[in-house]
Formats: C-alpha cells, sequence, structure tokens
C-alpha cells in the first residue's frame, strides 16, 4: 500500500507503540484485502465488550491479557471529528435476577465504558447504532463491527462500510483512517445475484426470511432484490440481520430503496443478469419451517429486540402485552439500546412490559448473555440461527405477535 | 497415490504452521459457532459439529458473516484453542484481520481443490511465506 509520509510515520513509532500496532494492523489488512491506501474515516461502531461467560472457565492469564488490550485502546483519544459509537456487550448494566450477569464482569464492563467515554466512545452498547442516532449519509466513509449493521449502514443508507472486527474498528476510530478497499470503492458495489421477490411480505420477520434465504444463495456476493416494495425501518432491520447470518454479506440492493439503485440496471451497474432466482410464498415459509425444527411445544423464552427494538417496536410489544400475563416459567426478553428504553420509559411501553412480567434488556441480549434456555420463540432470523448453537436450544422463529401470544401461553400457538 | 501431496496457493498471513487437517467443504462462522474457550465448533447440524480447532490446519471454504471472528480468534488462542493455520478457498476479511491480529498463517487462493484431496486426520504442513501447504495421507 502507499502510505503518507504522517502515516508511514505512525506505523514507524512516532505516536507510541499502541498507534504503531493500530496503524500495522490497518497497512497489513489493507495489502490482504488489495487497498492501494488508507482513506479518512468519519464514523466508526466499535467493539470494547468484557467476554462475560465466552470465556466461563477462561484462564486468569486470558482474562488480564484481553482487558490489558482494550483498556490500552482507551488510553488514546479517538480521531477528531469521528463519530464513534459501542457496540453491544456480552453484560447488562440493569438491575437482573439472572447469574449469568456476573456482577465481576458488569463491575469491568462499567469500567471500560467509563474508560472508553474519556477516550471519546458514545457508550451505546447496541447492535443497531442506526436507532440511536449513529446514522451515517449517503457515500460516508465508516468502520462499523456488527455484521447486520454493515448491511443496513451499506443497503439502506447508502453509506460505506466493509466489515469490521474488534481491532480494525478501535485502529481506525483512533486513526481515523480505513483501508480502501471492497464496498468502499464504487465498482465493488455492484450486484452479483438476482432475486425476483413474489412474495407477499406483510411483516418485518418475513424479510427476515428473505434475507436468510438470500444470504445463503448470495455467500459473500451482493444480492439485488427486485419487485418488492419499500420496507419499513423495522423491515430493513430484520433483512439486513438475516443476510449476514446464513451469508457474508456486506451489502445489498433493493431496487428503488438502496440509494444507488433506483432501477435494475443502476444496481448491477448496467450488466443485469440473465439468471434470477425466486423468491416466492412457497420459498416464503420453507425459510420458516427450517428455523421450527422442534421437538415439543413448550417455551422457556421469548426473545424480542434482535437486532436491538426500536422505539415501535416496543410500542407494538407493549400493546399485545397490555392487561396480560406472560406464563409462569417463560421469561420474556425485550433487548434495547439505553437511549431507546428512556423513551420507552417515558412511554409508558416499559411499565406496561413489565407489569405482564417481561424484562427490558441493555447494553446486550439474553443470547450474547447466554441465558440458558430449552425452547425459545423469537421474532428474529438472527436470533433463531444462532441461539441453537450459543445456548444450546431449541428456536421457533415467528412474527411478533405470535411471539408474544405463546409467551402467554407458555407453548408455541403456531401462527 | 503419492505420500506427499503439494497444492499451490497464495500466502495471505504469512508463517509456517503444521497440524491435523480438519476439514470441509463448507463455511464457518467464529461468532456463534465456535466456543473459544474449548475450542469446539459447536454449529449445530455442521458438518464439522463438535470437532476441536485446538492445533488443527482448518480447511474449509472460507468463514462467514461475522465481525466477532477476530475476538473468538483471539479467546482461543489466548486459551490455546487457536486452529494453527488456515486454509481457505476465499478470504473473508474477518478472517484475514483475526489471522493478521493472532499471527495466525493464512493460505488461500489454491490452485486445486483441496477437498478432493485433503481430509480429516491427514497431517498438513502450511507454509504461507511460500505459498504451499504439503499433505501427508493418513491411509494409501
Amino acid at each position: 500500500m502507499n502510505l503518507t509520509t504522517e502515516q508511514q510515520s505512525i506505523l514507524d513509532g512516532s505516536k507510541g507503540e499502541y498507534l504503531a500496532k493500530c496503524m500495522r494492523w490497518l497497512v497489513q489488512w489493507g495489502d490482504v484485502m488489495g487497498a492501494e491506501g488508507l482513506i479518512k474515516c468519519d464514523n466508526t461502531h466499535a467493539l470494547l465488550p468484557v467476554p462475560n461467560l465466552m470465556a466461563r472457565n477462561a484462564s486468569d492469564d486470558t482474562m488480564r491479557s484481553y482487558m490489558a488490550d482494550l483498556k490500552q485502546a482507551c488510553e488514546h483519544r479517538t480521531a477528531e471529528g469521528c463519530y464513534c459509537t459501542l457496540h453491544a456487550a456480552f453484560v447488562t448494566f440493569e438491575d437482573v435476577d439472572v447469574p449469568e450477569n456476573d456482577p465481576e464482569q458488569v463491575a469491568m464492563q462499567k469500567e471500560l465504558a467509563d474508560l472508553a467515554a474519556n477516550a471519546g466512545f458514545i457508550p451505546t452498547f447496541t447492535c443497531a447504532p442506526y436507532l440511536v442516532g449513529n446514522v451515517p449519509v449517503r457515500g460516508e466513509v465508516c468502520a462499523w463491527t456488527e455484521s447486520s449493521a454493515v448491511v443496513y449502514a451499506n443497503t439502506i443508507l447508502g453509506a460505506r462500510t466493509t466489515r469490521h472486527g474488534t481491532e480494525s474498528a478501535i485502529a481506525a476510530s483512533l486513526l481515523g483512517l480505513v483501508p480502501e478497499y471492497g464496498v468502499l470503492l464504487d465498482e465493488n458495489r455492484k450486484g452479483s445475484l438476482r432475486v425476483e421477490v413474489t412474495a407477499n411480505l406483510t411483516h418485518p420477520t418475513d424479510w427476515g426470511a428473505l434475507g436468510y434465504f438470500a444470504g445463503k444463495e448470495a455467500g459473500l456476493g451482493i444480492p439485488v432484490f427486485n419487485g418488492c416494495r419499500r420496507p419499513s425501518q423495522d423491515e430493513a432491520k430484520q433483512l439486513c440481520a438475516a443476510l449476514a447470518t446464513s451469508g457474508g454479506v456486506t451489502m445489498a440492493h433493493i431496487v428503488g430503496v438502496t440509494p444507488e439503485a433506483r432501477t435494475l440496471e443502476d444496481a448491477f451497474q448496467d450488466e443485469v443478469p440473465e439468471e434470477t432466482i425466486l423468491f416466492d410464498n412457497e420459498t416464503l415459509r420453507a425459510q420458516y419451517e427450517s428455523l421450527r425444527q422442534i421437538t415439543g411445544d413448550e417455551i422457556d423464552a421469548c426473545i424480542l429486540g434482535c437486532p436491538h427494538a426500536s422505539i415501535r417496536e416496543l410500542a407494538e410489544i407493549a400493546h399485545l402485552l397490555k392487561g396480560k400475563k406472560v406464563a409462569d416459567g417463560v421469561r420474556l426478553w425485550v433487548d434495547t439500546a439505553r437511549g431507546t428504553k428512556g423513551n420507552a420509559d417515558a412511554m409508558g411501553y416499559t411499565k406496561i412490559i413489565e407489569d405482564a412480567g417481561g424484562t427490558i434488556l441493555t447494553e446486550t441480549c439474553p443470547t450474547n448473555m447466554r441465558i440458558p434456555a430449552k425452547r425459545i420463540i423469537t421474532h428474529g432470523f438472527k436470533q433463531a440461527h444462532y441461539s441453537r448453537g450459543m445456548i444450546e436450544c431449541e428456536s421457533i422463529i415467528a412474527k411478533t405477535d405470535a411471539c408474544v401470544r405463546s409467551a402467554v401461553a407458555g407453548k408455541w400457538l403456531g401462527d | 497415490m503419492p505420500d506427499n501431496i503439494d497444492i499451490r496457493g497464495k500466502g495471505v498471513v504469512g508463517g509456517k504452521a503444521s497440524g491435523e487437517a480438519l476439514v470441509a467443504d463448507a463455511t464457518l462462522s467464529f461468532w456463534g459457532e465456535v466456543d473459544a474457550v474449548t475450542g469446539k465448533i459447536i454449529a449445530v447440524g455442521h458438518p464439522l459439529e463438535g470437532e476441536s480447532l485446538k492445533d488443527r490446519v482448518l480447511v474449509i471454504r472460507s468463514t462467514k458473516g461475522s465481525s466477532g471472528t477476530p475476538m473468538i480468534l483471539n479467546l482461543a488462542k489466548l486459551e490455546g484453542n487457536a486452529p494453527v493455520a488456515f486454509v481457505n478457498v476465499e478470504v473473508d476479511s474477518l478472517a484475514a484481520l483475526g489471522c493478521i491480529v493472532n499471527e495466525i498463517p493464512m493460505l488461500s487462493k489454491l490452485e486445486s481443490d483441496p477437498f478432493a484431496v485433503v481430509s480429516t486426520g491427514d497431517q498438513v504442513e502450511v507454509d504461507a511465506d511460500a505459498g504451499v501447504m504439503r499433505i501427508s495421507k493418513i491411509s494409501p
């Protein structure tokens, strides 16, 4: 890669050992990915989490070494003018009665949150930064972690970010630079797979089904959705999360919605393929069936807000739960960002959900926390997919109203 | 079939390592599908479900999906459970980052189909600096 004199001097240690290491990560990564240089980055979404139960039984040495790295990052300032938010954590700061919320790890995460705030990171602790103020404009160069948010930024907002990991997002936040490759360049934003949508998509979870299907088909490519209507923000959120779950998708085009894809020709940069795959009502149903492999009807957890719930989803959930009670033995979780919960408190949604026996969980989600369950119901394809391995449960994917009805009944009642 | 078979490729992240191959013509997400502390693949229904990554040469199509990859790889490495080398048909940028940060050699852009040659249990030497993997078959 070609480096400027200043970039080279940082690499050589002019700003200290840690920033030299950050520069080395970006330069080496850029070389591997075929970047010609580093470009200015104005917006990051980084990961600074304690691992909590992911490191259950990990040695003290592992934990010390892991924490030392993150603390070292926070001894520096985020780059001037760079908007830096933080990704979801693996503990909650809420006072919840679950042993998985290890008080020692919570204390460590709070310490990290304070250090991060001093460094200039906004402690949003969410997987959906675009719901709490981090909304880049079209063309803005970003460095985001959280694959679902990356797909959202590229596809819905027309911003530009490759998929980042912990170290690259920290490096980008502190240096204000990213290697220029992949979807940061026009030519790499060209569609690779044409998906004709004839299915009747009526709810955010249906859009999740579309993403789950297309992610499998597209792999690391760029699917183009043609023939569907404009999704709502919540529908777009489910689509993007599912695309990044079943595949390694970084962006998609929705013809007529994605800012740079007014037409099919735009999406494919004038080389529209003949070959198409079809997403019809039968394919839609098959996606639901693929995440309903269950051996019984009883459920013990209902997980809503994957990715983190918007205020409108909290309104819907409160409306569905008003005057009802979640069945004994079922834990109903609604995961959201602290900022969104503040609004839910003011709107009275929090009280309705809590009165019904539900819990609003901020900073994290129960699967990130590894709260065990035998059989969960959820409206998020991402949650339904990963929870099976992460908390070794059976999962049922269903629309929000069916999830809530089942949580009240204590068992899967069907659509 | 000769005892040793070489497949040439391109070193993505430099270094040399050898170990027992863990092979599947499949994708894998380190986030959600790997337990860093046990080093095991926990993805339900995955062809490598239950297998340990510890000291293995991981021969798969690509990693997929998750920005959590380098973090899980970091924890696995600190715990001594990381693969010793990656041989991936396609390069997922997050696996490349994870290998850079954790100093794990990675080989890609192979000249022939590795799944036709290498099987789980074979001994594999990866030299990502020279861009080659040498496979010693466990059985003729």
